[in-house]
């Protein structure tokens, strides 16, 4: 798929911008802060409804347009997929709410009508490679989670409900056991919470299963070919919850069941079993801390190269490597599982990489129907790309073709 | 120091601590009492008066009322087997609209909450229970809102009924009339087929 158009109103540093998007892969050039990042993160953003740098959406509404009262920004993008055109509208507003309290607002409009996050999924999906996603391998889990969650939540459409309601749920039950530690009252509200977030929780960890066994597969031979045959990348996925005993039902089975099935002879109802079980086994405990101590918002995901783990031994020149294969692997399980290709959005990210691993990432640009670059020194592609590609400059938040190649 | 009167002042700020009204509106509304006619001004004070001091909650079934027990729950012709738990004295009007509830009711006032710390003990629900224990109920209708927080609050009063040896049942969720299959959104179609009739 490719997007046509785009158009944004108040969107970080863009006032206004109407643009349409050429066939051929896009170069946007220009200095720091002028409003290149903010171009790719508006369309991750109409892809996914949320922000890869920032979990404040409120942030992303034009501060200078927020001053003037003017609390919107605006979103829009045309998609031509395989068999249709679609059109996806965003709008955040920040109002008022009973209480005076001022709330940030997200409507989505899909072909101009109403829809609810977890039906974006499939209207356009992306492949977002950010400088700073070499942080997925050594930092924090939660960030290795977001990326999962993103990921499956733009082709898998139950995974994107569970995870909605997974949240939720969470949300109301960790409130719920806060005031069950601190003021009392009946333990017994927690049953129907219980019975949801197994629900939720065993889509949400059956989902991300399969899907580190995907990458993991596509992963590994990019990852030999990145590293001359010398090094082969495994995920792993690390369950918070895993009903490791009996051992049937251990979740680290490689090879012997397809990625992401369940062991033969257990049921997605099982786990749901096993997974309440394990509630109401740790329930005291949970009510004493005040907080739920079990489930797929405690999971765990690592990146291996034999037995070492590249989050805690790895040099960042491995890291980087791996963080490729996973971008890699990620367009092509989305090009496997959607039938059509993802757009492929690279920020600034050649200057990190030597020669060999350029050429590499470049070589995704051939792969997909549309793909969309930021550089701040265009020199960093040979001229034969600058020369096939679309050159736009970026300067505060106005963007101009190039008349030539730079 | 305002060019206004006390008196004036004083009824605007009160206008503008009711939800949705702004200083603006306030303003207007003050002025539009100030000048019509005194009937108007004199006839909403004795309407708010009588608005805190003439009701209270029936100690039945805990819709708000003039008398207790309301008009509802003293009416002979009613059902006394069946009762209707809804979350606020509007679903009530909503139901007895239908004209075809000859059942009780019993009000939450409110669903459960955790997020917005409404827990089981702010709401009505040891009175429901006390009221099932005593007899009488052979059927206890749940209508609480289709929402995340409704099915919540019926999920965990179901829990609490089903040992008091009473039929639970819940209300029928679907389609709406006059609505086109087209439009309607996965989960409600998907309830209307869970909820289909042998015809």
């Amino acid at each position: 798929m490719r997007i046509r158009s785009l158009s944004l109103e108040n969107f970080r540093n863009y006032i206004r911008l109407e643009m349409e998007w050429p066939e051929q892969p896009v170069l946007l050039v220009g200095g720091n802060a002028q409003g290149k990042t903010s171009l790719l993160e508006a369309i991750y953003y109409l892809a996914t409804g949320r922000s890869p740098l920032t979990g404040m959406d409120r942030q992303l509404i034009n501060w200078t347009a927020e001053q003037e009262g003017l609390s919107y920004a605006r979103l829009r993008t045309e998609v031509v997929g395989r068999h249709q055109v679609r059109e996806i509208e965003m709008v955040l507003s920040v109002s008022p709410n009973a209480n005076g309290i001022p709330r940030l607002q997200k409507s989505i409009r899909v072909d101009r009508r109403p829809q609810r996050l977890r039906d974006l999924t499939g209207c356009l999906n992306v492949v977002l490679f950010l400088p700073q996603d070499v942080e997925l391998v050594a930092g924090p889990p939660a960030g290795r989670r977001d990326y999962l969650d993103a990921t499956l939540s733009q082709v898998d459409r139950t995974y994107a409900a569970a995870l909605e309601t997974y949240g939720e749920t969470l949300r109301e039950r960790n409130a719920l056991l806060r005031h069950l530690a601190e003021e009392g009252g009946d333990p017994a509200q927690l049953d129907p919470l219980d019975e949801r977030l197994a629900r939720s929780g065993v889509v949400v960890a059956q989902g991300r299963h399969r899907l580190v066994g995907e990458l993991s597969r596509h992963a590994g031979p990019f990852h030999a070919e990145l590293t001359g045959g010398q090094e082969w990348l495994r995920l792993e996925y690390h369950p918070n919850f895993d009903p490791a005993s009996p051992p049937a039902l251990t979740y680290q089975r490689p090879l012997l069941v397809e990625p992401g099935g369940l062991p033969p002879g257990v049921s997605l109802e099982d786990l749901e079993r096993a997974f309440l079980q394990r509630l109401r086994q740790r329930r005291r405990e949970e009510i004493e801390r005040g907080m739920t101590l079990t489930g797929p918002h405690r999971d765990e995901v690592r990146f291996r190269v034999g037995d070492v783990d590249l989050g805690l031994f790895g040099s960042r020149g491995q890291q980087r490597t791996a963080v490729l294969a996973l971008k890699m692997a990620q367009l092509a399980w989305m090009q496997e599982i959607a039938g059509e290709d993802p757009i492929l959005l690279l920020d600034e990210v050649l200057a990190e990489l030597d020669e060999a691993r350029r050429a590499a990432l470049l070589s995704l640009v051939d792969r997909v129907e549309q793909a969309i670059l930021t550089a701040t020194d265009p020199e960093m592609f040979s001229l034969a790309f600058r020369q096939r590609a679309a050159l736009f400059r970026v300067e505060g938040g106005i963007i101009r073709p190039c008349e030539r190649a730079v | 120091m305002s060019a206004l009167p006390p008196s004036v002042l004083r009824l605007i700020e009160t206008f503008s601590e009711l939800p949705g009204i702004g200083p603006k509106t306030a303003s207007r509304l003050t002025f539009f009492l100030l000048r019509g006619e005194s009937d108007l001004a004199l006839r909403l004070a004795q309407a708010l008066q009588n608005l805190k001091t003439q009701t209270r909650l029936c100690s039945i079934c805990y819709n708000i009322t003039e008398q207790d027990p309301c008009l509802i729950c003293s009416d002979p012709q009613r059902d006394r087997t069946t009762i209707c738990v809804v979350e606020e004295p509007l679903d009530v009007v909503a139901i007895e609209r239908t004209e075809h509830y000859r059942g009780l009711y019993h009000v939450l006032h409110g669903a459960l909450a955790p997020m917005e710390g409404v827990f089981a003990e702010h709401l009505r629900i040891a009175e429901l229970l006390r009221r099932v224990e005593s007899g009488e109920v052979r059927e206890v209708i749940l209508a609480t809102n289709p929402t995340s927080e409704g099915d919540y609050t019926a999920a965990y009063l179901l829990a609490k009924l089903r040992p008091l040896s009473v039929r639970v049942t819940r209300l029928g969720r679907g389609l709406p009339v006059g609505g086109d299959l087209e439009y309607a959104d996965q989960i409600t179609l998907t309830n209307a087929l869970e909820g289909r009739r042998e015809l």
